[in-house]
């Protein structure tokens, strides 16, 4: 379990890192916390002649006001965003799921950027950036663009992003104040990768029908996945008279590819998919309801 | 008051800190892969893919050109060279099953050694290694045991039908009691592999110096003397040209009592390289090749008379042994059959054993290797109360052996005494108000909640007496200050051997513990000894101190009395003082007498002989000890998602007096949570075609902090037959954990008419069971 040799890459400027990137093409793998890449480097599943380290890079890091959304530097830190009063003031959600990611330790490196990059499809900030349909940037030596969070993950382990493109930063919009949010998932053990998860946004006009919502799914398929069609089944409808159960069955109707492992058949799943979202939607809606 | 004036203390029975724990939680332990030696080499091992395959070729060209190689090592250059390979715990007359150091004509299981790469360090061991290139020709694997005996295809030539052991009393035909009782309750019981998982992997530092033809090992071991013993056979050198070192292990837990197939390849490898050579096992070989536990199922039955009092047991038990089982698998084999009774009045019975080869990783010894017996019995038991529409708690009280019954011999012959299972039964039912959690259970179930009770209660064999385990010594030197020194052969992989020694020591000598050091572990300086394994380190070591320091009280005492005008039998060794009994003020420190004793000898009484250091050792008084408890654990289970949560764990155990009540819990709860592990987390699994599925930490899952409740203990303490009355303790915790918990769950979900006889109670598992009887019991209507 020893990583295959690299070179060692430490840039301070995004446009270094990017330009780094470019040049060394597929060789070449950006490392912010390394939760995920290292442990696959020492199994040697991942192998890079170049290692390109974020940490240094300016600019990638804090949590602001931008435009009226909160703006999250992809070199923020799971803790950092875990401790913003910002993040839970604004953007609820996020502080809520923070705490699932795997231990502490490991969130005092992990980045929300890398999480999001990585893309794990168990992971909880792909499914969080999904139900908030936020937007991410990516920096590449053509200039910057903003991908929407939903045209972002497109396949195992893989992203919208070109090889030489980093993310910068996140942009999450802030809710109306008739919004619920929550986030629920089942783990083999406290800390483990979610077997099944659903983070859920739900927005209500006054006269408490659903507004908008989001739905993110997480360790369903092969990427984080949006239950689009249960989203716009529950849109417009009345809070009180949709059904949280059918909600859940709807999101996971729509699946293909659910994964099955030794943790967990696809049937079984698919079954405590359909659980965390209605667990979920029901929370959220309460606390929409109360707000 | 003057230190030497300080009052007696005992310090046996009470919670002394662990002398250990300063260097160990400061991270100052020396592990093995601290050791770090001039011009040291690393290894690693090219592994199999396959979990059956033909060798057909090795090519290390590539590997040997890689700069910082300095060799690749195959089977027809190491094996050749094993002189004797045989375990002195075992024996060199026992017969044995296949253990090549690297893997010869056939790879037998993903994972088995095929080549050793030797270079500077181990990332460049790492990456000769992905270039050696092995040819395969792929073979059909006998991945799953259970159908071993039927498959056409063999795991070893020379092993029949895959089997690698077999033994059997009556056939169970001959015994009609289990057709004619009122009821008998009959289920396949079947446990997942799992295995011990020591933090600290293996590894060894093997350094051979061919100028002195001597070699030095630093080990992670339970067992130094054994490495010793093993690795002069193996390289044809005279015992005291090898010496081996170990100062802290992490964990051991049955693993690392015997050298397997990679340190043997290393220890053969270390006398062709230019160099000491470490190999330390990463976490993805040690969940690859370095052995399974607990894979097994058998047919059980126990027959009751129609008050509920059991009649008679059998068992039709079939275990995984892998490819290369360490030891030969007959022994346990046979003792899960003979203490399958356990700890109730059965008049009579029978077993059958079978260990049946896979092309899996081998099975090697865990905590309680023979734990299945526990884990069949009391499943089975909770099934049949409920089947006979009985309360389990009472069905057990009816049938545990009472303490005016012992000694007694169970219908297999093995004759227990000494042990007290009704009561730790009892205390642990009164620690958790049985009756009142019965009643809140109820209550719970009403509100669509599933709580459930289990208990499971054991007798189990602790400090055996054979070979390697018969003796243990102690040598003991109060220096010419009176402080302490005691040497003991050690092994302690985490279970306190220092503390205990100490403790011990301090009290047959009187002193204080702070005077008290003790050397472990090196087999240059400590008395041969067997180390650690079979809950033997507190009753041998006990008697090693108690025997070594009694010539030394003798001494003392002849030296004291000499000067001051008494006679010997008056006077006492107590605090740091050997002093006229009765007359406290009258004494003379033992610095003055160690004085007298090694630079006084022309002073010394008539036929005391000089200095104060002398070698004492104990033999095991009787073939085993037995030591029991009762495991007692409550949990609420999730019917959506099939989620356990465990409540309160309670243990009431009898290890005799306790030397120490901190140590014993600790003991207690390290097999605990391993338990917890095997009931609901742990599984090393391998999918069909033989490929192993749980090879890291994110798959292979060991109970957390998070997962495991706390755990209360209540103590019985009755003395066995040993030294100080002291009983093993070691490994009882990981024997009674798993069918407590089993059957707490059992309890949970007995209303939905779930039944349960498969370990592990995955949520998946749990889940299911829960849809099927819902659909069974509408299909009944």
């Amino acid at each position: 379990m020893k990583p295959a040799a690299f070179t060692y890459h430490a840039p301070e400027t995004a446009a270094e890192a990017a330009g780094l990137l470019a040049d060394l093409g597929d060789e070449a793998k950006a490392i912010a916390g390394g939760q995920s890449l290292v442990p696959m480097l020492a199994l040697r599943l991942a192998v890079f002649d170049h290692l390109v380290d974020l940490r240094r890079v300016g600019g990638l890091r804090g949590v602001e006001r931008r435009n009226g959304d909160v703006w999250i530097g992809a070199g923020t830190t799971q803790t950092e965003v875990q401790r913003s009063a910002l993040v839970a003031e604004a953007v609820p959600l996020l502080s809520r799921a923070t705490p699932l990611i795997g231990h502490f330790q490991i969130r005092n490196r992990g980045t929300i950027g890398g999480s999001i990059a990585h893309a794990d499809a168990a992971a909880e900030y792909p499914a969080v950036a999904l139900a908030l349909d936020a937007r991410l940037e990516a920096l590449s030596p053509r200039g910057s663009r903003t991908i929407p969070a939903t045209e972002f993950f497109t396949g195992l382990w893989s992203t919208a992003l070109e090889p030489d493109e980093l993310l910068t930063g996140i942009s999450f919009p802030v809710r109306g104040a008739r919004s619920g949010f929550a986030v629920e998932e089942f783990a083999r053990r406290s800390g483990d990768f979610a077997i099944a998860g659903a983070a859920v946004a739900v927005e209500l006009d006054a006269d408490g029908r659903v507004l908008r919502c989001g739905i993110g799914l997480f360790g369903l398929g092969s990427t984080p996945r949006r239950a689009s069609a249960a989203e716009a089944a529950a849109t417009g409808g009345g809070a009180d008279s949709l059904s949280a159960e059918e909600i859940g069955r709807d999101a996971i109707a729509e699946l293909d590819s659910v994964p099955s492992d030794l943790h967990a058949s696809a049937d079984y799943r698919r079954h405590l998919g359909a659980v965390m979202v209605a667990r979920a939607w029901q929370r959220a809606v309460k606390e929409a309801s109360d707000a | 008051m003057s230190a030497e004036e300080a009052p007696a203390r005992r310090y046996a029975g009470t919670r002394v800190p662990r002398v250990e724990d300063a260097r160990l939680l400061t991270g100052r332990g020396t592990y093995v892969d601290d050791v770090v030696r001039p011009g040291m080499l690393h290894a690693c091992f090219v592994r199999s893919p396959l979990a059956r395959a033909r060798i057909e070729g090795v090519d290390a060209s590539e590997a040997l050109a890689l700069e910082g190689v300095h060799a690749v090592f195959t089977a027809e250059d190491l094996n050749p060279t094993a002189r004797e390979q045989w375990y002195t715990l075992i024996g060199k007359d026992v017969p044995d099953t296949p253990r090549p150091p690297l893997a010869e004509d056939e790879v037998r299981f993903v994972g088995d050694p095929v080549a050793l790469v030797i270079a500077d360090d181990r990332y460049i061991a790492e990456d000769a290694a992905e270039l050696v290139v092995v040819e395969y020709e792929p073979l059909p694997p006998v991945v799953d045991y259970a159908t071993g005996r039927e498959s056409g295809d063999l795991v070893h030539e020379g092993f029949p039908n895959n089997i690698a052991c077999e033994l059997a009393g009556l056939p169970v035909e001959d015994l009609p009691v289990f057709d004619e009782a009122a009821f008998t309750a009959r289920e396949t019981i079947y446990q997942q592999a799992y295995a011990a998982v020591p933090i600290e992997t293996r590894g060894l530092v093997a350094e051979w110096s061919p100028s002195t033809g001597e070699m030095t090992i630093w080990a992670a071991t339970q067992s130094p003397h054994e490495v010793r013993l093993f690795c002069a056979r193996l390289l044809g050198l005279d015992e005291h040209r090898v010496r081996v070192v170990m100062r802290d292990t992490g964990g051991g837990f049955g693993q690392k009592v015997l050298p397997l197939r990679e340190e043997i390849c290393v220890m053969l490898a270390s006398v062709k390289v230019p160099g000491p050579l470490k190999w330390i096992e990463d976490r993805r070989e040690n969940l690859l090749a370095a052995g399974q536990a607990r894979h097994e199922h058998a047919d059980a039955r126990i027959a009751f008379d129609a008050d509920g009092m059991i009649l008679a047991t059998a068992i039709d038990y079939v275990q995984d042994v892998g490819a290369y089982p360490t030891p030969a698998p007959m022994n346990t084999c046979a003792v899960v059959g003979i203490l399958f009774p356990g700890p109730y009045r059965i008049p009579q019975g029978t077993f059958a054993t079978t260990g049946v080869f896979s092309n899996t990783v081998g099975r090697t010894a865990y905590r309680g290797p023979w734990q299945f017996e526990s884990v069949a019995r009391e499943v089975l038991l909770d099934i049949a109360a409920r089947e006979m529409g009985r309360d389990p708690a009472e069905l057990r009280r009816k049938n545990l052996l009472r303490r005016d019954e012992f000694p007694c011999t169970n219908h297999s012959g093995m004759p227990y005494s000494d042990v007290t299972p009704l009561e730790t039964f009892e205390q642990a039912l009164e620690m958790l108000d049985y009756d009142a959690f019965r009643r809140e259970q109820e209550r719970a179930r009403a509100e669509g909640r599933y709580l459930g009770v289990g208990t499971s209660t054991y007798i189990e064999p602790t400090t055996d007496s054979l070979s390697l385990h018969a003796t243990e010594g102690a040598t003991i030197r109060i220096e010419p200050s009176g402080k302490v020194n005691v040497y003991v052969s050690g092994g302690s992989s985490g279970n306190s051997i220092e503390t205990t020694v100490v403790q011990l020591t301090a009290d047959a000598l009187g002193v204080d513990i702070e005077d008290v050091n003790t050397i472990q572990g090196d087999t240059a300086v400590t008395p041969f000894g067997g180390g650690t394994g079979g809950s033997r380190s507190g009753s041998m070591n006990a008697g090693a101190v108690e025997a070594t320091a009694s010539i030394l009280r003798e001494r003392i005492a002849a030296i004291a009395a000499d000067r001051l005008g008494v006679s010997a039998e008056d006077v006492e060794t107590v605090g740091g003082h050997a002093r006229v009994r009765g007359k406290p003020e009258t004494g003379l420190p033992l610095s003055e007498i160690a004085s007298i004793a090694y630079f006084q000898p022309e002073s010394l009484p008539p036929g005391v002989p000089p200095g104060l250091e002398a070698s004492g050792r104990y033999r095991a008084q009787s073939p085993v000890i037995w030591a029991n408890a009762t495991h007692l654990c409550t949990c609420e289970v999730d019917l959506t998602t099939g989620a356990v949560k465990l409540l309160r764990y309670i243990v009431s155990e009898d290890c005799g007096p306790m030397i120490n009540p901190t140590v014993v819990e600790g003991q207690i709860a390290g097999g605990v949570v391993q338990g917890i592990g095997g009931a609901l987390y742990e599984h090393l699994a391998y999918d069909e075609d033989g490929n192993p599925v749980s090879t890291t930490f994110m798959d292979y899952l060991l109970p957390t902090s998070t997962e495991v409740p706390v755990i209360e203990y209540g103590h019985i303490e009755t003395p066995g037959p040993g030294p100080g009355g002291y009983k093993g303790v070691g490994e009882g915790g990981a024997i009674g954990a798993p069918p407590a918990v089993v059957n707490a769950v059992a309890d949970a979900l007995a209303p939905l008419g779930v039944k349960i006889t498969r370990l592990p109670l995955t949520p998946e598992s749990l889940v299911t069971l829960v849809r099927e009887a819902k659909a069974r019991q509408e299909a009944a209507g």
